[in-house]
């Protein structure tokens, strides 16, 4: 009751203010634009996404900064061939090293064989080995763990 | 090899190696814009610095695919290693017997209980480790055929949460039973790749996916036979990014979205093994084949 | 190079190994030419980049937008008669296009605002830890950025990964290599340890003149190694790859250098 009634003494003020309304040629009617708020909200969206005047200038390079540029790319992936080929070096080597030694138990004891070729349905690796991040969190290890029976 | 009765006593010998496919030369599409002198610079690839639609790529470090390669990826050779065990041949089309003259350049049968053929699924070694390829996000609203500003919000979503450039995805029928006309707005989609696809995934499953009340994971019956899983995300649930949640006056709507793994995993279950990697929790019995 | 070929082996007596491992914590550290190239990069990026539609985050005639214009760069506008040494600006929505674009956000502290727990700065916890100044090599938290093995101290007072001998004589079902190797790992360094085997299959073998050792792969998850008798074990120590190479003896280390974690 009490807004409803602050708000209508407003009115009261404003008419009061106001100066009675004399119709002018020329004056503007409309408001601009003329698009209603949900249209307009619409248009900033879309703007958003698209690349109209927002665009900055192309790059110019001149001959000496595309050599450059050129020079960096290629070592930088040939740094990252170097990694990747380790990396694939790696791999095969540990293949080679499961493979031998599913060779060698079969060969010795076929019983523990069995049990290592045996699949595992089901098998997740656990939530508690995450991602890195780039500074360590306030707990840094979970050393509370107690075993469950 | 059974001996069959043709219409010629010599169909069979002299039946002339052709093709009922038509030839391809014809079907092959010539770009004539790269024909031209003109706009030299369009020809340049886009990871050229010369090219318009140079975007530089590795800006950052890629923590998540870090943490796959030092340990995720040999994890997945261990798991998934299998001793002497063979490639299993999939579904493949089944050739006609050849009683019947009318067998002769019949197309083959499809395959026994499936429409297509399946691909084979080898032995993991060194060189197919399973692996996230894409993450597709798309974001179909259903109300967009009576609103059609509503697809253009979905699709800013998409561009917020992910920082990528969204495609808007049209209707392809008509459909009366849901008022949907060809050629309508529906929503946006997105394909993320490298660092884009990393960061989506590290926000999902360190932020988003702890906020949701009683989230239990990925249904462990989701997947499509070929090593990709989805998962839905409703409208509330979406609210939760931070790009999202940091903005509230500007979403008064939020749509709900499918998120898609792509991954070069062979079997749906090597797949889960991966994603789970990733700090996804699974849900759910899982169905053991 | 490549493994090994198998050899004959039999009557040898069999081991299961464990390589155990906690896996880094914090991102690896950037070599010269990896900050080099993401800062030329970055860059690059900047420069290419949108001009950020700050109409759309900050309506027009708010505070934060006013706010947000306040703290802004401005731009040097085009001015007829006017020469620019740095060529001549071109300002759309206030961004020079020729340049990257620098968004100030503004702080709590520039304008009068009053200072929650929510707004307080975020100061990140050190890469370095207590474990790496004592250099407490069987710390859990020493050289976060890196994977740590588990290494243990024998009688003869070598370096060797854990080691038990499997029982090939029981009767009713054997136990399988990896339960062996969880088994032992808590009688040598007690049950309040949790971790995750990553699979049955032994990821390698060593072979000695007289045994075989199963080397099985497996995370430490939560929990401590406390080292609960010294008869058979006398030390351990959580190394990285590096360090197992000086520890151990060369014939061993080229044996499982390629199962340990390069990062």
């Amino acid at each position: 009751m009490l807004v409803s009634g602050v708000g209508a003494g407003r009115k009261n003020v404003l008419k009061a203010v106001q100066p009675t309304l004399n119709l002018v040629r020329g004056k503007r009617t409309k408001s601009k634009g003329g698009l209603n708020p949900q249209a307009q909200r619409i248009i900033t969206q879309l703007s958003v996404m698209s690349a109209s005047r927002k665009q900055p200038k192309l790059l110019k390079l001149s001959r000496e900064d595309l050599i450059k540029h050129d020079l960096i790319q290629a070592c930088w992936s040939q740094y990252q061939r170097e990694i990747r080929e380790k990396r694939t070096e790696m791999l095969k080597l540990q293949y080679e090293s499961i493979e031998q030694a599913m060779n060698i138990l079969e060969e010795v004891d076929p019983e523990l064989y069995e049990i290592a070729n045996a699949e595992e349905p089901g098998k997740r690796i656990p939530l508690e080995l995450r991602v890195p991040t780039q500074n360590p969190p306030n707990n840094v290890w979970y050393y509370d763990y107690k075993k469950k029976d | 090899m059974q001996l069959v009765r043709g219409f010629h006593s010599s169909a069979r010998a002299s039946k002339a190696a052709c093709a009922l496919v038509k030839p391809v030369h014809h079907l092959v599409k010539i770009d004539k814009s790269k024909l031209s002198p003109r706009f030299a610079e369009l020809k340049f690839s886009k990871n050229d610095i010369r090219s318009p639609a140079f975007k530089p790529v590795a800006t950052h470090q890629d923590r998540v695919r870090e943490h796959y390669y030092n340990t995720i990826q040999s994890d997945l050779l261990l798991i998934n290693y299998s001793h002497k065990s063979e490639t299993k041949e999939g579904l493949k089309l089944r050739q006609w017997d050849g009683s019947s003259p009318y067998h002769i350049n019949r197309e083959p049968r499809k395959p026994k209980g499936s429409k297509a053929q399946l691909p084979d699924i080898h032995p993991v070694t060194w060189k197919n480790i399973p692996d996230i390829e894409s993450v597709v996000v798309n974001c179909y609203v259903r109300d967009a055929k009576e609103n059609q500003y509503l697809p253009v919000s979905a699709a800013l979503q998409l561009q917020q949460i992910t920082g990528c450039k969204p495609k808007a995805l049209f209707s392809r029928n008509d459909v009366p039973a849901w008022k949907v006309r060809r050629g309508t707005q529906m929503g946006a989609v997105i394909t993320l790749k490298g660092r884009p696809m990393s960061q989506f995934l590290s926000t999902l499953t360190e932020i988003v996916l702890p906020r949701i009340r009683e989230y239990r994971g990925i249904s462990n019956k989701s997947g499509n036979k070929f090593g990709g899983l989805a998962f839905g995300m409703t409208s509330d649930e979406v609210r939760f990014f931070p790009e999202i949640d940091a903005n509230q006056d500007l979403w008064p709507v939020t749509f709900g979205m499918h998120i898609n793994i792509n991954t070069t995993a062979q079997t749906d279950a090597q797949a889960r093994t991966l994603v789970s990697g990733f700090g996804f929790p699974f849900n759910g019995l899982e169905k053991i084949s | 190079m490549s493994v090994k070929a198998a050899v004959s082996s039999i009557s040898k007596t069999i081991n299961a190994g464990l390589v155990l491992s906690r896996i880094p914590i914090i991102t690896p550290e950037l070599n010269a030419l990896e900050s080099k190239y993401y800062q030329y990069q970055t860059e690059l990026e900047r420069r290419l980049m949108w001009t950020f539609p700050s109409y759309f985050y900050f309506k027009k005639g708010t505070l934060a937008e006013r706010r947000f214009q306040s703290v802004q760069k401005g731009v040097i506008s085009k001015q007829p008669g006017v020469w620019f040494p740095q060529g001549v600006p071109d300002v759309k929505h206030n961004r020079e296009r020729s340049k990257k674009q620098e968004v100030v956000l503004p702080t709590d502290s520039s304008e009068g605002s009053n200072k929650s727990d929510v707004s307080r700065p975020i100061v990140p916890n050190s890469r370095t830890t207590k474990a790496d100044e004592s250099n407490d090599i069987t710390s859990l938290e020493r050289r976060l950025d890196r994977t740590l093995h588990l290494l243990v101290k024998d009688v003869n007072g070598k370096w060797i990964l854990p080691s038990f001998p499997v029982n090939t004589e029981s009767t009713d079902g054997k136990k399988g290599l990896h339960e062996t190797a969880e088994t032992g790992l808590r009688t040598i360094g007690g049950e309040d340890i949790n971790t995750w085997t990553v699979s049955n299959v032994p990821v390698g073998v060593v072979q000695h003149e007289k045994d075989l050792q199963f080397l099985i792969k497996s995370h430490i998850v939560a929990g401590e190694f406390k080292l609960q008798d010294k008869k058979s074990v006398t030390e351990f120590a959580w190394l990285t790859k590096d360090e197992i190479k000086e520890k151990v003896d060369e014939k061993y280390y080229n044996s499982i250098q390629y199962l340990l974690a390069e990062q």
